[in-house]
């Protein structure tokens, strides 16, 4: 009697990916008043009294306000995501804390020190319609090397990068990607002027934020491994266990899920060896009956074999599917 | 001897705070004149020291100190002399300081010290004015002699 190898059929263990989105950072304060505003003072003066009350006025000084370069980036996604996982979205908020109008350029590093494994950016993509969802098509991707939109002081932007996990990841490695907004005009130590270059015709001024911010998004890697065992055990017509023709062989088949994530459709298979005849309604699935007739239970049994649809199996759970055969 | 600063004053200002202008303006003998400076301060040998500069650039943030220098280039005294500085649109009173002045936060009808002023909160309650409330500064004068000049001044921050 030759046992047959079992077979296991597992659909790609997709996790769903949930966009674990953070309560979206509160942006930081802005720098007031708007860059090009012209402050004016005027002092007046009077002297005397009653009819003999003079007014005189002094001259006008003005003060025209310059833009403020500064910005605040913070990452929004903290989540877990299978091993081999591609297009995976990755969300960050930029905020122009600056008192002007500006565009920001973007990079995205995917090499941060201490990560177990590095994804592959595949592109960075401007969330047009703030939905906070990653909608191809409707939201504009920002081709390499390219800025932002011009974003208003005090408001914010939602970029989402996109990233694909490199083969060979384990469960419960974890991966960041650190995204970096600069000031299109210009970055530097605070104080930096880059004169007439700031909205509203002043100079752009480099503020505390050196008009650069970066923030980190975490992946954690999760993968589930199924392993499947196979066990047999005879009991002949004598009271023996020897394979004789009229023994019965109750096959016991262990599947084991390890790992963090999960296993779905997960399915167990195996054919009747020849030689032998399956004895119909002994199929079973953690020691409860499942009928031969393919039918809403979970095992379908038949003369060639039997199949039993397991769904989705989370890591750290074992099934036990036990059938039995007479030797011819 | 005529300074150029009558010139200035001359050709001021778009303002009209007061409809009651002088009529004969070459006479009157009081010269006003406003300027601003960028207030910054810089360490030096490890001591903090005050530096005044041009306002070439300016950001939110920034100090700035406003002053009104006067000159009574008259033969007679000037009484009841009182200078009048509105806070510009964008700018506010700086806190540290703000409670010697004379200050208001109505738009120039009331006048106090801002320890002793109180503006609406918008549901009918009021609270203690603070620096960033004041509207005008004002400094008074009993007299100008002849000859006499000063400066006042007041520290604002760029909103």
């Amino acid at each position: 009697m030759k046992y047959s190898n079992p077979a296991l059929f597992r659909a790609h263990s997709a996790l769903g990916i949930c966009l674990a989105v953070a309560a979206m950072a509160s942006p930081a304060h802005a720098a007031g008043v708007a860059a090009g505003t012209m402050i004016e003072n005027t002092a007046t003066a009077t002297y005397g009294s009653g009819p003999a009350t003079t007014t005189i006025q002094s001259n006008t000084v003005t003060v025209k306000v310059d833009e403020l370069l500064d910005v605040a980036v913070a990452g929004l996604t903290n989540t877990t995501v299978t091993a081999g996982a591609t297009n995976v979205v990755l969300a960050y908020s930029i905020t122009n804390t600056g008192n002007g109008s500006e565009a920001f350029e973007l990079t995205a590093d995917p090499a941060v020190a201490g990560n177990d494994y590095t994804v592959t950016v595949q592109q960075l993509v401007v969330d047009t319609n703030d939905n906070g969802i990653y909608e191809p098509g409707v939201d504009l991707v920002l081709p390499a090397g390219s800025a932002t939109p011009a974003i208003a002081a005090d408001s914010s932007l939602r970029i989402f990068v996109i990233v694909d996990l490199p083969a060979g990841v384990t469960d419960g490695q974890s991966s960041q990607v650190r995204l970096t907004a600069a000031a299109a005009t210009g970055t530097g130590a605070p104080g930096t002027t880059f004169s007439g270059q700031g909205e509203g015709g002043g100079d752009a001024v480099v503020g505390a934020s050196g008009a650069s911010a970066s923030d980190l998004d975490t992946l954690l890697a999760t993968l589930a491994s199924v392993t499947l065992a196979k066990a047999a055990s005879i009991a002949d017509p004598f009271g023996g266990t020897q394979p004789v023709p009229g023994a019965v062989v109750t096959y016991t088949l262990t599947a084991t899920v390890s790992g963090s994530g999960q296993a779905q459709d997960l399915r167990i298979t195996d054919a009747i060896p020849s030689g032998t005849a399956y004895e119909a309604g002994t199929l079973k699935l953690d020691g409860t009956s499942l009928t031969d007739a393919s039918d809403s239970d979970a095992g379908t049994a038949s003369t060639s074999g039997i199949a039993v649809e397991l769904g989705t199996v989370a890591g750290g759970t074992t099934k036990v599917v036990t059938f039995n055969v007479k030797i011819n | 001897m005529k300074s150029n600063w009558m010139a200035a004053l001359a050709s001021a200002a778009l303002l009209a705070l007061s409809p009651t202008m002088a009529t004969a303006q070459t006479a009157q003998p009081i010269e006003l004149k406003g300027d601003v400076k960028v207030s910054k301060l810089v360490v030096e040998n490890g001591k903090e020291r005050q530096v005044l500069s041009e306002p070439k650039v300016v950001v939110p943030g920034d100090r700035l100190i406003f002053s009104t220098s006067y000159r009574n280039n008259g033969s007679e005294t000037v009484r009841n002399f009182i200078v009048t500085n509105p806070i510009p649109n964008g700018v506010m009173l700086a806190p540290e300081g703000a409670e010697a002045h004379s200050v208001s936060v109505d738009g120039g009808k009331t006048w106090g010290k801002l320890a002793s002023l109180s503006v609406s909160n918008g549901d009918g309650a009021t609270r203690p004015a603070v620096a960033g409330d004041v509207t005008h500064v004002r400094w008074v004068l009993p007299e100008v002699a002849p000859g006499a000049e000063g400066k006042v001044t007041y520290n604002a921050i760029v909103r």
